[in-house]
């Protein structure tokens, strides 16, 4: 029998886990560590953002889904990897230490044959002085990455929302907490979220909304930009994002480091090297994502982090980190298995792997600060990844240890995105997108490295209502309903 | 070398720009060709989409004769707004009226790949502006208000898509599967009105099983125009975004009028 450990229960980790699950049957074991007791539908929290959703419409328990599908759930956070086992043990295993379920505060060291390590990110706001501590919000500023984070958004937007309706006029500062951030596609949505609810409240008039960014130009979303063909169109993002702009009356500043934040005001340095500051009553700043900051041990107990995991902490698969500089840079780099070079039994997927560069051009300011979105590995591309790596490890556990892996490199795989731009069911609003592939491959589509022909993108109200059935289709799937393998991912 | 300027109503050749990667030779190349032919017509500026390449290249001629080279530009910031009669090389003695930003902050680099900055205003900023928008594929028009486009557009004589848009065939191979079943229906049909004027069962019979081929053939025509149609959808897709309902749609009516005719066969037909 053997015992495949996931750590992490998001997109990536949760559907490698069920999949596993359902494949390796009774006969082997899975156990998913995640210190969350619930599941979160990342998502749909910019809804909840703005009041259009509770935290309980985008989340459940997973303990019961758990128990459904047969795998052992620990409601914990993995500290360390000891990938040879120790000097006492011969299997390699993972210590835990648990969050929940009774035992908070104990460890315990889990026995493992194959880990799947999708611990996602950990959000780190502390990279800006003002904009938190470690993984902690600060109290300056408000976030939609996790459900009660969003949660606390909604409140302070309604706050800001009372008060304009008393006359007092309002600035909203909505994007990025740093130069390093990805994830630009979350602010998007919230910030066009939030400029529809206040046309929804009759307080539009009374709001000042900018965007802040570290992309270099409007509708790069940390994948370069894309070019979509549209109703007989040939759109760049750029227009796409600046027509939307403009049409909404959304003010922006690109190609910015947000270097500190205080009470109402963030500062910032800007690609040309001119440092700014601008004022906010109500600011959503998304934080630079880094690893979880787990570390790894040899059999000796000698720390081998650094050569299990690249510099910031995501885990290294696959991949050629040796890329150097832009012009280099190959479809090739990207890893298609998600297994440790090492440690043959180890795979990352979702944003826990290590990516080899980022897929925009890389920029930095004058003062040589580095300006400009690291790669997104969320939503679409990492259900697939979490899948193909669990069919990998189901193989080589059912057919032999020299099964083929199963390969998906974002080089190679498409991906849907879709933008809410307000939430409503008449007069709701989407820009849906797809991109293929996420990562150019400058060699096999000379240009911009995409196929135009699957790169498209559409707005309208047809979005809003796709977005919001996807909101339970997900869902649906992940409680693993009746048919939920049928869903794509 | 002196390159030609792609003007209206030719089509773009490219739709869109991406960043420089190698700065060697062929950029060198690009460049120079640039200020040929910005000598060569007299103009200010040209940004390499407008001699059918995509790279994100812009090449401004200066007052003083010199000439600036926009590698990978980016409009950073900008502010204040400014209206202005503008023209473009893409549409030859034609003018528009233009809002725009008023100072900009420009980062690129140079032909060394070393990145660079500017600042620009007045109608500096707005020539910088206007190559800029190509270097993303985007057009002049794109840039006109609501009215200033409706006024643009009557001076041109094939309208503004044609400067956007791939070209698309107006007929599409498909269709000769529909005219092949359209074909079939009229046969059909004919077998009908013969089948009223002869009472003979024999020749009902043979009509019968004529009129059975035909609907065999018809939706054999249906099945593949579904999947060559949607392949050949899939060749053109900028042309149209919904034409994969429009091929259902087309099978669909086909199948209907087949099913008509074949219910008013077995009625009147078979013996």
């Amino acid at each position: 029998m053997a015992r495949v450990v996931v750590l992490g229960g998001g997109v990536s980790g949760h559907t490698a886990a069920t999949f596993a699950a359902k494949w390796l049957g009774k006969n082997h074991e899975v156990v998913v560590v995640t210190p969350n007791s619930k599941w979160n539908w990342i998502p749909s929290n910019i809804w909840v953002g703005v009041g259009q959703m509770t935290k309980e419409d985008v989340t459940f328990e997973l303990e019961p889904v758990y128990k459904k599908a047969g795998i052992t759930f620990k409601q914990a956070k993995a500290v360390s990897i000891n990938p040879e086992g120790s000097e006492s043990s011969v299997k390699p295993f993972v210590t835990i230490e648990y969050t929940g379920q009774g035992k908070a505060g104990s460890s315990e060291n889990v026995e493992y044959d194959y880990l799947i390590n999708a611990t996602g990110p950990k959000l780190n706001f502390g990279a800006t002085p003002g904009l938190g501590e470690g993984s902690n919000l600060g109290e300056f500023t408000v976030s939609v990455c996790t459900a009660d984070h969003a949660d606390h958004a909604s409140h302070e937007l309604q706050k800001c929302i009372d008060k304009m309706k008393k006359g007092e006029r309002q600035k909203f500062l909505v994007g990025t907490g740093h130069g390093m951030c990805t994830c630009q596609g979350a602010a998007f949505e919230y910030i066009f979220n939030i400029e529809h609810e206040l046309k929804k409240a009759g307080v539009r008039d009374m709001a000042d909304i900018k965007w802040i960014s570290n992309e270099s130009f409007l509708g790069d979303f940390g994948v370069g930009g894309l070019h979509m063909k549209a109703m007989g169109f040939a759109v760049s993002s750029r227009i796409f994002a600046e027509s939307l702009f403009a049409e909404r009356n959304v003010d922006w500043i690109i190609g910015a480091h947000v270097n500190r934040v205080e009470k109402g005001k963030v500062h910032y340095e800007l690609l040309d090297g001119t440092m700014g500051e601008e004022t906010f009553d109500f600011s959503m700043l998304i934080p630079p994502f880094a690893g979880v900051g787990l570390k790894a041990y040899n059999k000796a107990g000698e720390d081998i982090t650094s050569s299990v995991f690249a510099p910031n902490g995501f885990m290294k698969v696959d991949a050629n980190y040796a890329a150097g500089s832009y012009e280099n840079w190959k479809a090739s780099d990207w890893p298609s298995t998600y297994q440790n070079p090492t440690y043959k039994n180890m795979f990352a997927c979702g944003i826990a792997f290590a990516p080899p560069h980022p897929i925009s051009k890389p920029m930095s300011s004058p003062n040589g600060t580095a300006i400009g979105p690291t790669p997104p590995r969320t939503g679409m591309p990492s259900g697939i990844m979490g899948k193909t790596v669990a069919r990998s490890i189901c193989d080589l556990i059912l057919k032999g240890e020299n099964a083929p892996l199963h390969k998906a490199s974002m080089a190679e795989m498409g991906a849907a995105c879709v933008a809410s731009a307000g939430k409503g069911l008449f007069n709701g609003t989407a820009a849906a997108m797809t991109i293929y592939p996420v990562v150019p491959d400058f060699e096999k589509y000379p240009g911009t490295g995409r196929d135009t022909d699957y790169t498209f993108g559409e707005i309208g109200l047809a979005g809003h209502w796709i977005k919001h059935i996807l909101h339970y289709m997900f869902i649906y799937k992940a409680k693993l309903n009746p048919g939920w393998t049928m869903i794509p991912e | 070398m002196v390159r030609t300027i792609i003007t209206y109503p030719t089509p773009p050749s490219v739709q869109y720009g991406t960043d420089v990667r190698f700065f060697d030779s062929s950029l060198f190349e690009l460049l120079q060709d640039l200020k040929d032919t910005i000598e060569a017509n007299h103009l200010q500026a040209l940004a390499a989409f407008q001699i059918g390449s995509y790279y994100n290249v812009v090449t401004v001629k200066k007052e003083d004769g010199e000439f600036l080279e926009l590698i990978n530009p980016r409009l950073l910031s900008s502010s204040g707004s400014i209206t202005s009669q503008e023209s473009t090389a893409y549409f030859p003695g034609l003018t528009a009226e233009v809002t725009r930003f008023e100072t900009i902050s420009v980062i690129y680099q140079d032909r060394e790949g070393k990145d660079q900055s500017l600042k620009a205003n007045g109608a500096f900023a707005v020539l910088l502006q206007r190559k800029l928008d190509y270097t993303f594929g985007s057009s002049f028009i794109n840039k006109l208000s609501k009215e200033e486009k409706k006024r643009f557009e009557k001076k041109l004589e094939f309208g503004s898509d044609v400067a956007i848009s791939e070209s698309c065939p107006t007929t599409f191979k498909r269709d000769y599967l529909q005219k092949a079943s359209k074909a079939a229906f009229v046969i059909m049909f004919a077998m009908i009105v013969i089948a009223l004027l002869f009472s003979n069962d024999d020749t009902k019979q043979n009509l019968w099983e004529y009129q059975l081929y035909g609907s065999y053939f018809v939706v054999l025509m249906q099945i593949v125009y579904i999947f060559y149609g949607q392949y050949e959808g899939k060749r053109y897709s900028s042309c149209t975004s919904c034409q994969i309902g429009n091929i259902i749609g087309t099978a669909a009516i086909a199948l209907f009028k087949l099913t008509l005719i074949m219910v008013i066969s077995y009625f009147l037909i078979k013996p």
